[in-house]
């Protein structure tokens, strides 16, 4: 990958985290005190946080596979001889790329299904918008993964 | 075909794979075989949209990584040491309370290894104790807080036994008071196993002074377990709104009142604990569609049936459960643990008459339990790493403290009243 598309989807992963995340804790508190001072709050609020939860995890689970640290059973990484290990952390890292890529492939399905019906998301923003984030982030870990597949990292305990 | 595919599965679970993509494509094949689009996992994916209680997750963990950052360890320590440390094995005690309540803020017990520990090992040691117990001491304790409210692993075990039906409901509340009872006992087991050992280490004495100044320095965070009980038992909440005024609360008090996280590293916080948030719920996501897949293809009511012709008693069942579950727990990490094996073995549970809560709680203290099992605790790993011991001296150091918490765990398990007395 370019060096100037891997920093500026970098600098986007983080923005995107933090964005949602602050824009999630205000919604939140907003409510609070809206409710108790007018009685009601917004109507999307609810629907804003729980989208936003959606975002976190896929955007976060971008950022997590671009270092490998995804949560996994390292039985091999930690015990195997050096050869098992550089060949599991390739076949391993191409698995996990075509997974991403099939979950990218078939969620696109699902958003023209939302599409055509014109499923409501959040407040006046249509499901469809929200869920692209699906795509998005599975074809960032997917090439991540293919990256990792050809120039393997050496997994470290963190 | 498909049992080529979960093969393959299986294989790479084993070589290494995130266990998001193991989940993911057993899911998928899942859907293949029975004939469902496999679109089906993104919507199921998309359902993590769907449960308001997730909103904590985040929330809870911003909060305690930004605790992490600062130095709310080092408080907490001197609060709890000038006001148990005149006891006998007094030192030791604060460890396990200290280490406790860290862990159940900040969510990690990994977290609580490397911002507690660094300050206990040279305090216990220096004080008289022996440097193996000491090291075991750091490595296990911060799995103590995985019981106490508001931790991770207790909500996530609550998001995934709520969206199953099981005609035995519970709230969350419920939930979070049930893991008091045996987070005590396990404190209090610990505490008597050490004082019987080294009762004999120096004391010092109580000071008046001493606590005065660690409450005045720890003046902006004594309110926080307020902030945050308060808000999850008034009712006035609910539990993403009490999580969302924890993280507010503790975003004022170490970046405005402490100063000690400063504007321009939140960014790198919120990276960092975001990445933990999402590569837990990027697996909830996915064992969401693998669980549907299960419900379809009646797989739990299938090992229901199985274990019924098998055994008979409830008591046998326990037992094997926890057989089960230190298994794997010394091998799957504890979040991975919880939504992959909770749909599978819940149901079964409730057949028994177990009552959820009480699975949960017997669930969590056998993972509790695996994140320093040798060989692949992570906690050993951590621990090893960060004091620079060989991983085996660590088998070694934590393997009295695993004694007598497998005690505790058959105290729990085989006295349901420990789990549920309020209800």
């Amino acid at each position: 990958m370019p060096e100037r598309l891997r920093r500026g989807i970098e600098v986007a992963e983080t923005g995107l985290l933090v964005v949602f995340l602050t824009a999630m804790l205000g919604v939140a508190v907003y409510q609070i005190v809206a409710r108790n001072a007018f009685g009601a709050g917004v109507v999307w609020g609810e629907e804003f946080v729980q989208m936003a939860v959606l975002w976190l995890t896929m955007v976060g689970g971008a950022v997590a596979s671009g270092a490998d640290s995804h949560i996994r059973i390292d039985i091999v990484s930690r015990f195997g001889g050096p050869e098992l290990r550089a060949v599991a952390a390739r076949a391993t890292a191409l698995f996990t790329a075509c997974v991403c890529a099939a979950l990218g492939w078939f969620s696109i399905e699902f958003i023209k299904w939302d599409f055509i019906d014109g499923t409501p998301g959040v407040g006046a923003v249509p499901a469809w918008v929200c869920e692209t984030i699906i795509p998005a982030a599975a074809a960032v870990m997917a090439l991540r993964y293919l990256r990792h597949a050809v120039w393997p990292r050496s997994r470290e305990a963190s | 075909m498909i049992w080529a595919g979960l093969a393959l599965v299986v294989l790479m679970a084993l070589l290494g794979a995130p266990l998001f993509a193991v989940v993911l494509a057993a899911a998928m094949l899942g859907f293949m075989a029975v004939g469902v689009d496999l679109a089906a996992v993104a919507i199921n994916l998309y359902d993590l949209t769907d449960k308001q209680l997730l909103a904590a997750l985040p929330f809870f963990t911003f909060a305690g990584y930004l605790m992490a950052e600062a130095k709310s360890s080092e408080r907490l320590m001197a609060l709890i040491r000038a006001l148990f440390g005149w006891m006998p094995a007094g030192l030791a005690i604060v460890g396990f309370i200290a280490c406790a309540l860290f862990t159940a803020l900040t969510g990690a017990s990994g977290v609580t290894i490397v911002a507690l520990g660094a300050l206990l090992l040279p305090m216990l040691t220096s004080s008289g104790y022996k440097e193996r117990y000491s090291l075991g001491l750091v490595t296990t304790s911060g799995s103590l807080g995985v019981l106490i409210v508001p931790s991770v692993p207790l909500i996530l075990y609550g998001v995934v036994a709520q969206q199953m039906d099981l005609g035995e409901p519970f709230t969350i509340q419920q939930l979070f008071m049930g893991g008091l009872g045996p987070a005590l006992l396990m404190v209090v087991l610990l505490s008597g196993w050490t004082i019987w050992r080294h009762g004999d280490v120096p004391r010092t004495r109580f000071d008046a002074g001493e606590v005065w100044r660690a409450v005045k320095a720890a003046r902006w965070e004594i309110p926080l377990p307020f902030v945050v009980l308060g808000g999850i038992y008034s009712g006035y909440f609910v539990i993403s709104e009490a999580a969302a005024m924890t993280a507010v609360y503790v975003l004022i008090a170490e970046v405005a009142l402490y100063r000690e996280v400063s504007l321009r590293a939140l960014p790198g916080v919120i990276r960092e604990s975001m990445v933990m948030v999402g590569s837990i719920l990027l697996i909830l996501g996915v064992a969401l569609a693998f669980t549907n897949f299960l419900v379809d293809a009646q797989v739990p009511q299938a090992l229901f049936e199985f274990m019924q012709e098998h055994v008979s008693s409830p008591l046998t069942f326990l037992l094997l459960l926890n057989i089960l579950l230190l298994l794997l727990g010394a091998i799957l990490d504890i979040f991975a643990a919880i939504v992959i094996m909770v749909p599978l073995l819940l149901p079964v549970a409730v057949g028994y008459g177990i009552h959820p809560v009480h699975l949960g709680i017997i669930f969590l203290a056998n993972l509790q339990i695996g994140y320093f099992t040798p060989p692949i605790g992570m906690n050993l790993f951590i621990a090893s790493y960060r004091f620079d011991r060989p991983v085996l001296e660590l088998y070694a150091a934590c393997l009295p403290f695993m004694g007598v918490l497998l005690l505790a765990l058959l105290v729990i398990t085989y006295w349901p009243g420990l789990s549920l007395w309020f209800l």
